[in-house]
C-alpha cells in the first residue's frame, strides 16, 4: 500500500475500499508469517545452507517429486508424501478408533459405578503419564510386529484422556437432570439414552480431541523407531540417507505433519459440535 | 388427622458439615395439607423452604419424622409428586415436545402411543407453546422455559405439584402473566400445590394458606396465614379486596421481624462470646424467688434430694409474700430466677405494670392447673351453685362482686375473667378486682372485705376447711392444662449463664417427675409440711379428694397441680399467644402485630428441650394444632384475632408493633 494522504484517506477509490477489510484482516498473518520466513532465511544464511536450508531452498530442492507429485510410487518404501501420510493416518485411525471405543466404554463404567471408578483411579493416574514411546519396547515384545506395535502405542496413548473425560462427564451430570430422572422414575436404559449420553458428549469430545493430538504425536515417533512406510519413517529415512536435499525433505515432512495434526484436531472438534446439539 | 392429603409429621432435617459439625436446617415441622389446596412456603433465604420441598418430593430423606401422602410414607421420588425446579431443569438437547414426551412416555406406559402423543400436544397447547414445540430450550426465553417445565409437570397428572420459586428469575410482566396462568391451570386440574416463594404478593395471589418459616438454623413454622380471598382471583381485584392489605402487612411484618431476630441473634452471639471470659459461669449462689404454694413443690424436692448440688449449683430459695415485691427484686437483679405466674414473662416484656419493658424469658413451665375460685359461704346460702346462678346474682346486685387476685394480670386473673365472661358477667363492670397477698385472702374473706378469691388449691382448701367459703369453679372449668407457673429470668442473664440455667431447669424437671409420682405422695407431704415451705397445712392441701365445700363431697378425683406428666414443661408459644389475646381483650395492651417475634424470644422451648435432654427425658415440642378451652372454643395461634373477636367482651383493640426491650441493653443482672 502506498502512503495515504489525508485527502485520499477520506475518499479512497471504490475498488480499494472493497479490498480494505479483507486486507486488514489478513495483515497480521502476512506480516508475522513473512517475518518468520525472513528470520528463517537469515538464520539459514548465517549457518550455511548445508546445515539449515532456508525456506526458498526447501521449496526448490523438494519441488520434484515431493511437492509436485505427492502420490508417486516407485515401489518399496519410496513413495510420495501423500502416500506416507495416508499410511500413518491408517495406523492412527485403527489405534485411535480402538481407543475411542474402548475408552468410552471403560469411562462409562467408571463414571456410572462409583466403586470401580474410585478403585481404578490410581491405576489410571499412573499409566496416563507414561510417555508413548515407553510403551514401544513392550508392545514389540508382545506383538512381535512393528505395525501392530505402532497401532498399540497409539491406542495406549490416546485412551487415557478419553477414559478420564468420559468418567468425569458422567459424574458431573447436573443434579437438576438426575433429579428429573428420579422424579420421573426413568428406567436405566432411558436414563442413559436421554440424560447420560447427551450430557456427557461434550466431555467425551474434549477427551477425543486431546487424544487425537496425542495419537498423532505418538505415530510419528513410533514410525521413526521401527516401521515400513509412514511419515515418521520418511523423516528418519531422509535423515539416514544424508543426501543433499535430506534436510529440505525433513523440513517439508515436518510441515506436513503439523498441518495434518491441525486438520485432525479441527475435524474432531467439528464432529463434537455436530453431535452436541443444543449443548449447555 | 386422617383427612389430610399430605401430612408432614415432626420433620427434622440435619445436614453434616464438612468440619464435622451438624447443621439443623429444619426442626419439628408439622403441617397438614388438604386435597386441592394451594400452599405457599415463605421465609428468608436459607430458612429451609427448598429443603422442605425436596423432602415432600422424596428427593431427600428427613433425619427424623416423616411425610405421609394419602396415608403412605414418602420414601423416594415419584411422578405422583412432580417438581418444577428452580432453574427449570429442561433437558437442553431435547426440544420442547421431546422434553414433555419423555415425561409422558415414561409415566404413562399403559396408555397407547396415540393417547400419549395427544396428551403431549394438549399440554403444549395448554401453556400456549404450540409454535415453539420444535425449539430447543436454549432458543426459548426464561418465561417460556418455565411454561415448558409446568407443562411437563402437569402432563403426567401428579397428585401433588411442587414448585420451587418458579418465577424467581423472571421479569415482572412475564411473572404476572405466568402467575395468572398457573392459577387457572391449577384450579382446572384441581391439583394440590406447594410453592416456595419469597414474594409476598405472589403468595397471597395464588395460595389458600401461606406457611411462614422462621429463620434457620432450626427453622420451624412461625405462622400460618389463611388467605380467604374469593376465587377465581384476578390480580387487580385481589389487590382491591379489603383483606388484602391486612394479610400483606401481616406477612411483611412477619418477614421483617424474622430479619430483626436474625440481626439480634447475630449481635447476641457476638456479645456472648466477647463477654464470656468475665462472666462467672457458676455464680456463687442462685437466688430463686417464689411465693409459697403447691407450685414450689419441685423446688423443694430438688433441694431436698440434692439435685442442685449434683449439678454443682448452690440454690438459695427466697420467699416472698407479695408478687409485686418479687417482681421488683427480679427487675433489680437481686434474684437470678423466679417462679412466677405464666403471664409474667410477657407482662414484663410489655411493661404492663407501668414500668419500663424488661426483657424476660421463660425456659420452662413449672406447673399446670391447681387453681380454684372460692366464694364466701353466704353465696351458697343464696343458692349460687354455678356460673349461671352467679350471673343472676351479680347482675341483680347494686354493688359489684369483690374478688381478690394475687397479682394484677396473673394467669389466675385471666382465668377468672375468662370464666366470668363466659357467663355474661363483665369483669370490669360487674366485678371489682382487688390485689391481695395470697396469705391475706382468707382473712379478708373472713372480714367480709371480699366476696371471693382465686388462688392455688392449697389456699382455697384452707378457706374451705375453715368453713369460710366453697369452691364454685376450678381451673378445669376454664382451661384444663393451662400453664400456671413458669420459670422466669432476664434474657441477658440466660445468655450469660446458659450452663447454670440448664442445670437448674434439669434439676427442677427431675424433681417435678417425683412430685407427680403417687408413690412419693407421703414423702412429699412430709417435706412440704416443713415450716420453710408450706407448714402443716400441706397435708390438707395435698388431699386428693378435694373438698369443694359445697355440701356434696367431690366424687371425681381432682388432679392436683400437674408438674411433669403430659408434656407439662413445654414453653409453649401458643399458650403465650392466648395470653396476649387476653391482655388485649381487657385493654391492658395493644395486640402486638409482631407477636411471633415477641413470643419466640420469650418462650425458649429450645432451652426447655436441652434441659429435658440433660435430665434424661425426651424433648417436647409444642403442638401447632388449635387447642380447646373448657368453653369449647378453639384457639388457633395462627389466627388469634379471629378468636379474640368471637369472645364475649372481646375487644379487637389496636394491632400495633411493640418495640421489644433489647436483652443486652441496661440489664442490672448483666452488670452484676
Amino acid at each position: 500500500m502506498t502512503a495515504l494522504t489525508p485527502e485520499s484517506r477520506s475518499r479512497p477509490p471504490a475498488k480499494l475500499r472493497r479490498l480494505q477489510p479483507a486486507l486488514r484482516s489478513s495483515m497480521p498473518y502476512l506480516i508475522c508469517i513473512g517475518g518468520f520466513l525472513i528470520a528463517w532465511q537469515i538464520v539459514s544464511m548465517v549457518l550455511g545452507v548445508a546445515r539449515l536450508p532456508g525456506p526458498i531452498n526447501v521449496i526448490v530442492e523438494t519441488w520434484d517429486p515431493y511437492i509436485s507429485q505427492p502420490f508417486f510410487d516407485d515401489g518399496g518404501t519410496s513413495k510420495g508424501l501423500g502416500w506416507q501420510i495416508l499410511i500413518s493416518l491408517q495406523r492412527v485411525t485403527m489405534g485411535y478408533g480402538l481407543a475411542a471405543v474402548v475408552g468410552i466404554a471403560i469411562g462409562g463404567v467408571l463414571g456410572l459405578n462409583r466403586f470401580i471408578g474410585k478403585g481404578l483411579d490410581p491405576v489410571i493416574q499412573v499409566l496416563r503419564t507414561v510417555p508413548p514411546l515407553a510403551w514401544f519396547p513392550i508392545s514389540l515384545m508382545v506383538f512381535q510386529d512393528a505395525n501392530t506395535s505402532a497401532i498399540f502405542v497409539i491406542f495406549i496413548t490416546a485412551i487415557w484422556p478419553i477414559i478420564i473425560n468420559t468418567a468425569v462427564g458422567i459424574r458431573e451430570i447436573p443434579q437438576d437432570y438426575t433429579n428429573v430422572a428420579r422424579v420421573l422414575r426413568l428406567r436405566k436404559g432411558a436414563y442413559i439414552r436421554n440424560i447420560v449420553i447427551p450430557a456427557t458428549v461434550p466431555y467425551v469430545f474434549t477427551g477425543l480431541r486431546i487424544s487425537v493430538g496425542l495419537a498423532w504425536l505418538a505415530i510419528v515417533a513410533a514410525e521413526m523407531l521401527k516401521a515400513d512406510g509412514g511419515i515418521g519413517y520418511f523423516i528418519w529415512d531422509a535423515y539416514n540417507a544424508g543426501g543433499d536435499s535430506s534436510s529440505s525433505q525433513i523440513i517439508l515432512a515436518i510441515l506436513y505433519v503439523g498441518v495434518v495434526g491441525l486438520a485432525l484436531d479441527r475435524l474432531v472438534a467439528y464432529g463434537g459440535k455436530l453431535v452436541a446439539k443444543g449443548g449447555n | 388427622m386422617g383427612s389430610a392429603f399430605l401430612t408432614v409429621d415432626d420433620i427434622t432435617q440435619v445436614f453434616p458439615l464438612t468440619d464435622g459439625g451438624r447443621y439443623v436446617a429444619l426442626k419439628d415441622i408439622d403441617l397438614e395439607i388438604a386435597e386441592g389446596e394451594f400452599i405457599a412456603l415463605i421465609g428468608h433465604s436459607g430458612c429451609g423452604k427448598s429443603t422442605l420441598l425436596n423432602l415432600m418430593a422424596g428427593l431427600t430423606q428427613a433425619s427424623s419424622g416423616g411425610i405421609l401422602m394419602n396415608g403412605r410414607q414418602i420414601t423416594d421420588p415419584g411422578p405422583d409428586r412432580m417438581v418444577v425446579f428452580q432453574n427449570y431443569s429442561l433437558l437442553p438437547w431435547q426440544t420442547v415436545r421431546q422434553n414433555i414426551a419423555l415425561a409422558v412416555n415414561n409415566v404413562m406406559r399403559q396408555a397407547s402411543e396415540a393417547e400419549r402423543r395427544e396428551r403431549v400436544e394438549q399440554n403444549i397447547q395448554r401453556v400456549g407453546l404450540t409454535h415453539a414445540a420444535e425449539k430447543l430450550p436454549a432458543e426459548l426465553s426464561g418465561g417460556m422455559k418455565q411454561r415448558v417445565a409446568i407443562a411437563r409437570a402437569l402432563a403426567i397428572e401428579p397428585k401433588l405439584l411442587l414448585l420451587d420459586e418458579p418465577f424467581g428469575a423472571l421479569d415482572a410482566l412475564t411473572r404476572g402473566n405466568l402467575q395468572q396462568q398457573l392459577m387457572q391451570i391449577c384450579q382446572q386440574a384441581g391439583v394440590t400445590t406447594v410453592m416456595v416463594t419469597h414474594d409476598v404478593d405472589e403468595a397471597l395471589l395464588l395460595s389458600d394458606r401461606v406457611v411462614c418459616l422462621t429463620n434457620g438454623p432450626e427453622a420451624g413454622i412461625g405462622q400460618i396465614l389463611k388467605v380467604n380471598l374469593p376465587r377465581p382471583r384476578q390480580r387487580l381485584e385481589v389487590m382491591e379486596h379489603p383483606d388484602y392489605y391486612r394479610l400483606r402487612s401481616e406477612l411483611i411484618g412477619f418477614l421483617q421481624q424474622q430479619r430483626r431476630l436474625k440481626q439480634r441473634t447475630a449481635r447476641a452471639t457476638t456479645v456472648a462470646t466477647t463477654a464470656q471470659p468475665q462472666a462467672p459461669q457458676f455464680p456463687k449462689r442462685l437466688r430463686v424467688g417464689y411465693l409459697p404454694g403447691l407450685d414450689i413443690a419441685p423446688l423443694a424436692v430438688a433441694l431436698e434430694r440434692g439435685f442442685f448440688s449434683e449439678a454443682q449449683l448452690s440454690v438459695l430459695p427466697v420467699s416472698f409474700h407479695r408478687w409485686q415485691q418479687l417482681e421488683e427484686k427480679l427487675r433489680a437483679g437481686e434474684l437470678d430466677l423466679a417462679i412466677t405466674s405464666a403471664t409474667t414473662p410477657l407482662a414484663l416484656n410489655l411493661g404492663l405494670d407501668g414500668q419500663p419493658a424488661w426483657s424476660a424469658i421463660t425456659p420452662m413451665t413449672v406447673t399446670r392447673n391447681g387453681n380454684a375460685l372460692c366464694l364466701a359461704r353466704r353465696f351458697q346460702d343464696l343458692d349460687v351453685r354455678d356460673l349461671n346462678s352467679l350471673a343472676e346474682r351479680v347482675k341483680g346486685r347494686e354493688w359489684p362482686l369483690r374478688l381478690a387476685v394475687g397479682q394484677k394480670g396473673s394467669m389466675q386473673e385471666l382465668l377468672v375473667r375468662h370464666w366470668l365472661g363466659q357467663g355474661g358477667i363483665h369483669p370490669d363492670r360487674d366485678v371489682n378486682f382487688q390485689i391481695l397477698s395470697p396469705m391475706a385472702m382468707q382473712a379478708a374473706l373472713l372480714a367480709g372485705e371480699i366476696d371471693g378469691f382465686i388462688a392455688g388449691r392449697y389456699r382455697v382448701a384452707k378457706a374451705v376447711e375453715a368453713g369460710l367459703g366453697y369452691v364454685i369453679a376450678t381451673d378445669l372449668d376454664v382451661w384444663s392444662g393451662h400453664p400456671e407457673k413458669v420459670l422466669t429470668c432476664h434474657a441477658a442473664w440466660a445468655e450469660n449463664h446458659g450452663e447454670t440455667l440448664l442445670g437448674f431447669c434439669a434439676a427442677l424437671m427431675r424433681a417435678a417427675q417425683i412430685c407427680d409420682d403417687g408413690g412419693e405422695h407421703n414423702r412429699l407431704v412430709g417435706l412440704l409440711s416443713q415450716a420453710q415451705w408450706l407448714g402443716s397445712g400441706a397435708a390438707l392441701a395435698l388431699e386428693r379428694q378435694f373438698n369443694l365445700g359445697n355440701g356434696e363431697v367431690s366424687s371425681k378425683r381432682m388432679p392436683l397441680n400437674r408438674y411433669h406428666s403430659d408434656r407439662a414443661h413445654v414453653a409453649n408459644v401458643a399458650e403465650g399467644s392466648w395470653i396476649l389475646t387476653q391482655f388485649s381483650r381487657w385493654g391492658w395492651s395493644v395486640f402486638p402485630s409482631n407477636r411471633v417475634e415477641l413470643l419466640s424470644s420469650v418462650y425458649r422451648n429450645d432451652l426447655c428441650n436441652q434441659a429435658l435432654e440433660r435430665a434424661g427425658f425426651t424433648a417436647l415440642r409444642p403442638d401447632r394444632h388449635p387447642f380447646a378451652l373448657a368453653d369449647g372454643r378453639h384457639f388457633d395461634q395462627d389466627d388469634p384475632l379471629a378468636y379474640l373477636s368471637e369472645l364475649p367482651f372481646g375487644v379487637t383493640s389496636a394491632v400495633e408493633p411493640v418495640t421489644l426491650p433489647t436483652p443486652a441493653a441496661t440489664s442490672p443482672v448483666a452488670a452484676r
